[in-house]
């Protein structure tokens, strides 16, 4: 993982000394709210619908022991004892003061972390594979270059006041986890020969407008990708609209220039960088980030556990556990565990003081100090021996998050909406609710397999609802809460904007077109393997349409 | 307006010329990009030192076979959200390579100042912030990781002096 | 950018609620001028008086941010279109939360 060096640490500090001078003219009055704003968001901290929130970077959503346990802090002392989980790979804190948020952020700074660029219209947070490092599938490790990516964009004097928000993900696997066709800018790790290089996927986004992104480069040399980036960021600045805040992301750009001459653009300002104007990353810079993310010393091990298999036969909970919240690592004998923050019920992606603790002494005892944050609101514990499996489930039953439903139907991205955000017109929580509890059942969970559903309340898209296998958008009508169901989205690799079913329904008849819909699928799929989106590629909307609006 | 240059107040000898009026006061005058243009072509603006005021959607490579002999530009910033003045200000510094005053004009405040001086600009007409402000706002960060038109060393290159 | 507030009449009875500079907790303007944290302690307004408060209330920017119109009835319960987040607003998130939550 990477730590700071006296540079970044400067920075950091250097931040929470600016932020605190402007909360002080705030309070004092010197700086108008209009002209604060933009300064209090783009350190993360939004007037929300009772109080001041305050989202804290987590780049790319690497944690460790230490940065949680110090979430965990900020929320006993300063909040009400428990942080969201975002879609961003960040935390949000709920209830806190402004005039505390300076002693916050001196907090945070002592554990390497910040609330820089968490909102605002700037690059804001880097978000990639939770599986980096671990999986598989990836071609390579992507953290080091989220870092590099995370390095330049802080207080990038070109790029502090873009049109719009500006948001870039990078992934290094095959399975896309990382959702990086629905971003600006989406990038993808690739190998040519002895070169690494980038894909560069631009002009993705959700919201009012929602669009898979174009590729406009199938190979950018790593020495030369912050420069392109450069590049694209530039055209953005100069050309992207800022006559509409709902046309002036880049995917509008993107759209309205056209593809082709989109690239255009960019390929002429990249092309007319002169040598005083490039970065010229040193290599020698490269390979220093890179060598904080070595891979951990992991001891060889049998590539099934008896162990576990052991304690599986004795444990229906653990077996379970263990089908459904694993991800295959690279190295045999070890997983990537999923801790899920969706128990049927509850709030996702919230965690209380209690909970960020125990996962602190998870990952110390367990997890070689490695803990991630997923854009699913959820936790991955990246490294842990299979044998070590069992204790770990006993202690996570403990604290109550041995949710066993990674990636199936209760495992829900949620906004926070109408029940907490300024901006939302429905409430999100408790519908999601209600759905968990219409499917409580964990062996019909797992029977219906892999099955996204993604909820927001409001057009602006938090809860990713279009790239939800079904996706469910809260609407406002009249004052009533209404919700308008889409279907087929999808954020991986083949990723996809769901399609509007119908009329919006009231709250109370969610929950059951959710069932006949997902009834209708089991009833349709050629065998229990094929997938809820797999069934509905292969035969259509139509049947599932008619599902939702049949008559009880 | 106050005017605030290479870190201290200044006096100005500057008034911009609206696009529509003729009359001419003072010796040292900025116009619209399009107007200036103009006048390179037509020369209908004689015996005044014309520098160039740009507005946010203009193209400075239309200034660039001028820049040697212009010693003000001005970038106006009529709302401080409209960021397009810090990527014209990079260009003309950066590729263009103008080396007389870049002023920040309209909506500068002072948390702007530290992007803008790192932009390139070297002047600052602001009434919503005073000299010792200004020089505060300058001075809030001690490194940057990104190079950038004030030519400071980035964290990036400082991190690996050329020495090895 | 918040969410869009609808615009009142002069004569529809309205309350004027904020948020706390400091502290970011909600507030109501009573009656004798004061701010509430309690939604219950709302003054009614209407007409001029209700604007003359307004814009009294957005004078005190480093006090109170972003004044507002709600609508409410003539006995001071909230109404209209927003009544949904208003009363949100006034009595918190509608699912349990937090530490009760674990």
């Amino acid at each position: 993982m990477y730590r700071y060096d006296e540079f970044d640490a400067a920075l950091v500090r250097e931040r929470v000394a600016q932020f605190r001078g402007q909360v002080t003219r705030r309070l004092d009055g010197t700086l108008l709210e209009d002209e604060f704003k933009p300064l209090r968001l783009q350190n993360g901290v939004y007037l929300q619908l009772h109080a001041y929130m305050l989202r804290v970077a987590i780049p790319y959503g690497q944690l460790d022991p230490a940065k949680i346990r110090r979430l965990a802090d900020i929320a006993e002392r300063y909040d009400r004892g428990y942080g969201h989980f975002t879609t961003r790979q960040n935390i949000q804190f709920n209830w806190v003061s402004l005039k505390d948020i300076p002693d916050i952020l001196d907090t945070l700074a002592d554990v390497e972390m910040h609330a820089i660029q968490t909102s605002g219209n700037c690059i804001r947070n880097v978000t990639s594979d939770h599986f980096a490092g671990a999986t598989a599938d990836e071609i390579m490790d992507p953290r080091p270059w989220c870092e590099l990516i995370r390095q330049w964009s802080t207080f990038h004097p070109e790029f502090a006041f873009l049109p719009r928000k500006f948001k870039i993900a990078v992934t290094a696997a095959d399975h896309d986890r990382a959702a990086i066709r629905v971003h600006d800018i989406g990038l993808h790790m690739r190998r040519r020969g002895n070169e690494i290089g980038f894909e560069v996927h631009v002009g993705g986004g959700q919201g009012r407008t929602p669009i898979i992104a174009t590729q406009i480069a199938n190979f950018i040399p790593e020495s030369q990708i912050l420069d392109y980036l450069e590049a694209v960021m530039r055209v953005y600045n100069r050309f992207g609209r800022r006559d509409n805040k709902y046309k002036a992301r880049i995917k509008i750009l993107v759209s309205e220039a056209g593809p082709d001459a989109f690239r255009q653009l960019v390929d002429a300002e990249f092309a007319a960088q002169g040598p005083t104007e490039t970065l010229a990353l040193p290599q020698a810079e490269i390979d220093r980030v890179e060598a904080y993310f070595r891979a951990p010393y992991l001891p060889a091990r049998t590539s099934a556990s008896a162990a576990l298999a052991l304690a599986r036969t004795a444990d229906p909970g653990l077996d379970q556990w263990a089908r459904t919240n694993l991800h295959p690592h690279k190295q045999a004998g070890y997983t990537s565990l999923t801790i899920s923050l969706k128990p049927v019920g509850g709030l996702a992606g919230d965690a209380t003081s209690a909970q960020m603790r125990a996962i602190a002494d998870l990952a110390e005892q367990f997890g070689q100090d490695d803990i991630r944050v997923t854009h699913t609101q959820n936790i991955v514990l990246p490294h842990i021996a299979e044998d070590d499996l069992p204790a770990l489930y006993s202690r996570l039953v403990e604290v109550g998050l041995a949710t066993a439903n990674e990636g199936l139907i209760t495992d829900m991205i949620v906004c926070p909406g109408l029940d907490y955000c300024n901006l939302a017109n429905a409430r999100s929580i408790p519908v999601g609710q209600d759905i968990q509890n219409a499917f409580a059942d964990p062996a019909e969970q797992e029977d219906i397999g892999r099955l996204h559903i993604n909820i927001s309340g409001c057009i602006n898209a938090c809860g990713h609802h279009h790239v939800g296998h079904i996706g469910i958008l809260g609407v406002d009508r009249k004052g009533e809460e209404f919700y308008q169901i889409s279907l087929g989205g999808r954020a991986d690799e083949k990723a996809a904007i769901g399609e509007i079913a119908g009329r919006a329904l009231p709250h109370e008849e969610v929950p059951g077109a959710i069932r006949r819909l997902v009834a209708t699928y089991r009833a349709l799929r050629t065998h229990p393997e094929e997938s809820f989106i797999e069934t509905l590629d292969r035969i259509g909307h139509d049947p599932f349409k008619e599902a939702i609006y049949a008559a009880d | 307006m106050p005017l605030i240059k290479d870190g201290r107040e200044s006096d100005n000898i500057w008034s911009n010329l609206d696009d529509e009026r003729q009359d001419i006061a003072g010796s040292h005058v900025t116009v619209s990009l399009a107007r200036f243009l103009r006048h390179k072509a037509e020369h209908d603006l004689p015996n005044v030192t014309l520098g160039v005021r740009l507005a946010p959607e203009d193209d400075p490579a239309l200034l660039r076979p001028f820049l040697d002999d212009l010693i003000l530009i001005e970038v106006s910033f009529p709302k401080y959200t409209d960021g397009r003045g810090y990527s014209q200000a990079q260009l003309l510094r950066r590729r263009y390579g103008y080396r007389g005053e870049l002023r920040a004009v309209g909506h500068v405040l002072r948390d702007q100042i530290l992007y803008m001086n790192r932009s390139g600009f070297d002047a600052f007409e602001t009434s919503r912030a005073d000299l010792s402000q200004v020089l505060a706002a300058l001075t809030e960060h001690s490194a940057y990781y990104q190079p950038a038109a004030d030519r400071a060393p980035s964290i990036f290159a400082r991190r690996h002096p050329r020495s090895d | 950018m918040t969410s869009v507030r609808p615009k009142l009449k002069p004569e529809t009875p309205k309350a004027i609620t904020g948020w706390d500079t400091a502290t970011g907790q909600t507030v109501w303007l009573m009656a004798d001028g004061r701010w509430s944290l309690q939604a219950d302690d709302l003054g009614v307004f209407t007409g001029e008086v209700a604007e003359a408060r307004l814009a009294a209330a957005l004078a005190q920017e480093g006090q109170v941010t972003d004044p507002y119109f709600m609508e409410v009835t003539a006995s001071g319960a909230i109404a209209g279109r927003e009544t949904l987040r208003e009363n949100i607003r006034a009595s918190g998130p509608t699912v349990p939360y937090g530490e009760t939550d674990s």
